[in-house]
């Protein structure tokens, strides 16, 4: 007799010293079901999702397939139970072809020689069936994000795995490759297999999942059906207080211009053409300006021209009343430039040095923090100790800890931390919620509302349409290095900023004053 | 915090530190393994000279030598350990300019190249001022700031060629080295600094003791009329060495580092470009400017290590480098790696490779075995210095599980979840 559930893990309890990570969890996934796991960063989904996959052993509780108990010891365990996973960060050899990625660790051979032609007619079929359109024998490097997720799953299909596992997958994705991806898992569940979908984004799972299993500081919190629930209760239920997922923000009261762009053109990287073209803009004090469009369409070339990372081939760019076109970075931060960006880790932070000592990564000099050029290590420590507690900023050490070893959501509290207090009258945001919870979301969104309150120019750079409607009093949509529109989020829908995002619609001529 | 030894342990820089000296240790141990085995195939060494063997490998630099019974004795030795201070002098400024180089993000294999240049700036002005001409400290000092500048310039290039070409610093440091060592096998080839044996092509480039002075009107090299480095009364502590207040400068340059990196904004602004230059580009610090720096007071600081070795006028210089790299610039990247680029810590493992070289010494002095065997030793610790962070990692792996992330998901980016043993505890549950 065939079990309800195709795999169930049942009271799992794993500890590590001093740490509960998963306390008394139980999780069913029922055959042929999209099931979430959401929870906040830190919450035990991965610990859990280790579990199954053998690379720890609970203390307590049991995992079942069909009904039996079974024990899982290593990760090839688990393959040999069918369960497949596509990891958030890929795991795919960047040289290698894709057919031979999609093989890798499961090919067939006869006297020692590979049988690539079998492995390509099965791939192809699976390829076919699923809508999962990649090129066979393009190389990993040079193929989208996109496709490279497809690879991973094509690499589960291979394996004829009939739990997949998706851990953060839409994190990388463009909104429409979201929608393909969503529309992939409903296939799988309609051929019956078993879709595990780790996420703390609730629309998503509101999109797609039928059940929705949620943890909570390595607690078991409930598991709900997706159609009695919404998302105010799911957030509710992960973060365990009433959530503000609406952005309360008053009518903004825009004054005197702070940025002003003309005509700025960047040559591109990667090819000859330009990445942003004569785009011209401005923002002024007291308003929020978010620069929407799919990711790659100039917007990082845009903010990397007016914060001095890139130059500039053409165009003029003042900053409160100051000509910072060409300008060294120093300069325009002194000139009233703060910058969020967009890469906390190549940016942001000096991963391996301590908290303290990047609080006051633009600071050091002013005179307040050094004298003679030696730094004054206690003003340093105050400081720190000041933005810690007034943007609360959670971690092991307090201003000595080491920058990697703090959460995601802490980073980016230290960094806006310090880019906020600096006051300046223009503040760059770059995706400032990438990759981060609830909690710290909703805490971000309110720190930019504030700043906007407080008279200050916020340029916002976002790919998440939610944030865009949300947050902005104007909304710039780029696309192909051009600004295409300008809305006012008041009066546009999501749909109609799609069709901007997607090139079909402008109402701008070239990259006139929007 | 109940147990303070615990605490001790768990601290990073002891880690550092535990990590070396199991590095050093495990180097011994195979040295003396190597002495056991010599000793066992060769029938003239027997069981007691292979003891003798092992308790030198040890502890050669307290050996003053046999007695009248043919027993070792032991005791204070003051020339072994003068002639060690002496020795670790050029290595501690070799080390510093590795790990200085080395904080920035930045690999110096070109110590070899600016020890060479210095050693030629150094002696061609210390050499080329006339006796008399002004006083002899000035000359010294003339002669140490020129060998510290033609290591700056001889680091520069390579830091030059990084910043602004994106030239790999490994590749251009090894090409300056042999650079250099053409360069000064030429200049001195056509200097008049040869002091050349009768009746043969060898010769020497004069020590720094000598001085140019006229003698009946021509120009010729006199014994003492040079310069040399001042004893500062360590040549009372430890006679019969060649030690000289070299030593105690070398100290205070090490003492200078540490401040430097780790109290001024200098320093800051180089570690942050090392640790993520895209970071403090950001921040608006010149990156570009700070690798050429960076590279350039590595290059000054082996510079300074060959001017204080060789105005210690002890030592002849044989100026055709042009088929060799000097050893005191390679054994700068084991000492910073010994001292996991800890300027202080430098001191003491340039200490340690300059014991390690006396007791080769001591060995073929006091036992039939050949000093050689402690190379075998510094190549062991050598490689075992390159593992010094696996080893960190081990003893880490160890103390960490006390604090161990449950919650590896707050770090993101980490790999998951085979990193999760790495990722320290983070706030969101502390």
């Amino acid at each position: 007799m065939q079990s309800e559930f195709i795999i169930e893990m049942l009271n799992i309890r794993k500890e590590f010293p001093g740490i509960v990570a998963n306390d008394d969890i139980t999780l069913q996934l029922r055959r042929g079901e999209i099931h979430a796991l959401l929870g906040e960063n830190g919450a035990g989904k991965s610990t859990l999702m280790s579990v199954l996959f053998g690379m720890y052993q609970p203390e307590k509780g049991e995992i079942r397939k069909n009904g039996e108990v079974v024990k899982i010891n290593n990760p090839n365990d688990a393959t040999a139970l069918k369960i497949g996973m596509v990891h958030q960060h890929f795991k795919l050899v960047d040289v290698f072809s894709v057919l031979d990625n999609i093989i890798l660790g499961a090919e067939d051979t006869k006297f020692g020689f590979l049988q690539k032609k079998e492995a390509r007619k099965k791939v192809q079929q699976l390829s076919e069936n699923y809508k999962l359109h990649v090129d066979l024998d393009a190389k990993v490097e040079d193929i989208t994000v996109g496709m490279q997720q497809r690879t991973e799953i094509l690499k589960m299909l291979y394996r004829d795995n009939e739990i997949l596992i998706f851990d953060e997958p839409t994190a990388v994705l463009t909104p429409q490759e979201i929608d393909e991806l969503m529309e992939i898992m409903r296939g799988f569940a309609r051929e019956g297999k078993s879709i595990l979908f780790i996420t703390h984004k609730l629309n998503e799972i509101m999109a797609v999942a039928d059940r929705c299993t949620v943890l909570r500081k390595g607690k078991y919190v409930g598991t709900v059906n997706v159609k009695d629930t919404n998302k105010q209760e799911l957030s509710n239920m992960m973060v365990g207080r009433p959530v503000q997922l609406q952005v309360q923000k008053d009518e903004a009261k825009p004054g005197e211009t702070i940025l002003s762009v003309q005509g700025l053109t960047i040559p591109s990287k990667s090819s000859k053409k330009d990445a942003v073209k004569n785009v011209s803009f401005d923002v002024r004090a007291g308003e929020i300006v978010c620069i929407a469009g799919i990711d790659g369409n100039g917007q990082s070339e845009l903010v990397y021209g007016i914060t001095g990372l890139e130059k500039t081939s053409r165009g003029k760019i003042t900053l409160n009343g100051t000509d910072i076109s060409k300008a060294s970075i120093s300069k325009r931060n002194a000139a009233g430039l703060s910058h969020i960006p967009e890469d906390r880790h190549k940016h942001g932070l000096v991963l391996d040095d301590t908290l303290e000592n990047n609080i006051v990564l633009q600071r050091y000099r002013e005179p307040a923090f050094q004298k003679f050029g030696f730094i004054k290590k206690a003003a340093v420590r105050e400081y720190a100790e000041k933005i810690i507690g007034q943007y609360d900023v959670r971690s092991g050490q307090g201003p000595v800890t080491l920058s990697r070893s703090m959460s995601g959501g802490n980073q980016q509290k230290a960094i806006i931390g310090r880019e906020v207090d600096r006051e300046n009258p223009l503040l760059i945001a770059v995706q400032p919620t990438r990759g981060l919870d609830v909690g710290a979301i909703e805490y971000i969104h309110s720190q930019l509302v504030s700043q906007r309150d407080a008279g200050k120019a916020v340029l916002l750079v976002s790919l998440e349409l939610d944030e865009v409607m949300n947050l902005s009093d104007r909304i710039l949509v780029m696309y192909e290095g051009e600004i295409v529109g300008e809305l006012d989020p008041k009066q546009t829908t999501v749909q109609e900023l799609g069709l901007y995002m997607a090139g079909a619609k402008r109402n701008t001529k070239g990259g006139e004053q929007a | 915090m109940k147990n303070t030894l615990l605490d001790l342990y768990r601290k990073d820089s002891t880690k550092k530190v535990l990590a070396s000296l199991i590095s050093i240790l495990a180097g011994l141990v195979v040295g003396a393994i190597v002495v056991v085995l010599v000793g066992l195939s060769k029938p003239n060494i027997g069981a007691s000279g292979i003891w003798d063997g092992v308790r030198l490998i040890f502890a050669g630099i307290l050996s003053t030598g046999r007695a009248a019974t043919g027993e070792l004795s032991w005791g204070f030795n003051a020339r072994a350990l003068g002639n060690m201070l002496f020795r670790a002098t050029p290595l501690i400024l070799t080390g510093l300019s590795v790990a200085v180089a080395n904080k920035t993000g930045l690999f110096n294999i070109g110590a070899p190249g600016q020890y060479l240049m210095g050693t030629m700036a150094t002696l061609v002005v210390a050499l080329s001022i006339p006796y008399g001409t002004m006083p002899v400290f000035f000359v010294w000092l003339l002669a140490f700031l020129a060998g510290c500048a033609a290591g700056a310039l001889w680091g520069a290039i390579p830091g030059a060629l990084k910043a602004f070409l994106n030239i790999n610093e490994v590749l251009a440091c090894i090409m300056t080295n042999w650079l250099a060592a053409n360069v000064v096998t030429w200049v001195f080839e056509e200097s008049n600094m040869k002091n050349i044996v009768e009746g043969t092509k060898a010769g020497y480039i004069y020590k720094t003791t000598y001085g140019l002075t006229q003698v009946d009107g021509a120009w010729t090299y006199v014994e003492g009329n040079g310069v040399a480095t001042a004893k500062m009364g360590l040549d009372k502590i430890f006679p019969g060495s060649q030690v000289n207040g070299g030593i105690l400068i070398a100290i205070v340059i090490a003492i200078g580092v540490a401040i430097l990196m780790s109290k001024t904004t200098l320093g800051y602004e180089l570690k942050a470009c090392g640790a993520n230059r895209h970071a403090a580009r950001y921040a608006g610090i010149r990156d570009k400017r700070n690798i050429v720096l960076s590279m350039a007071i590595a290059g000054g600081l082996s510079g300074a290590g060959a001017a204080l070795y060789w105005l210690s006028g002890n030592t002849e210089f044989f100026w055709s480098t042009y088929q060799s790299l000097p050893a005191a610039g390679f054994n700068g990247i084991p000492v910073a790696l010994l001292a996991v680029n800890n300027p202080i810590g430098v001191v003491f493992s340039a200490l340690f490779m300059a014991m390690l070289n006396i007791v080769g010494q001591q060995l073929t002095g006091f036992t039939a075995y050949n000093e050689y065997i402690t190379d075998v030793i510094i190549a062991v610790i050598v490689y075992l210095s390159a593992f010094s962070l696996l080893i960190r990692t081990k003893l880490s792996g160890k103390s960490k599980a006390g604090k161990t992330n449950a919650n590896a998901e707050l770090v993101k980016t980490e790999e998951k979840p085979t990193a999760e043993a790495e990722t320290e505890k983070g706030g969101e549950d502390a």
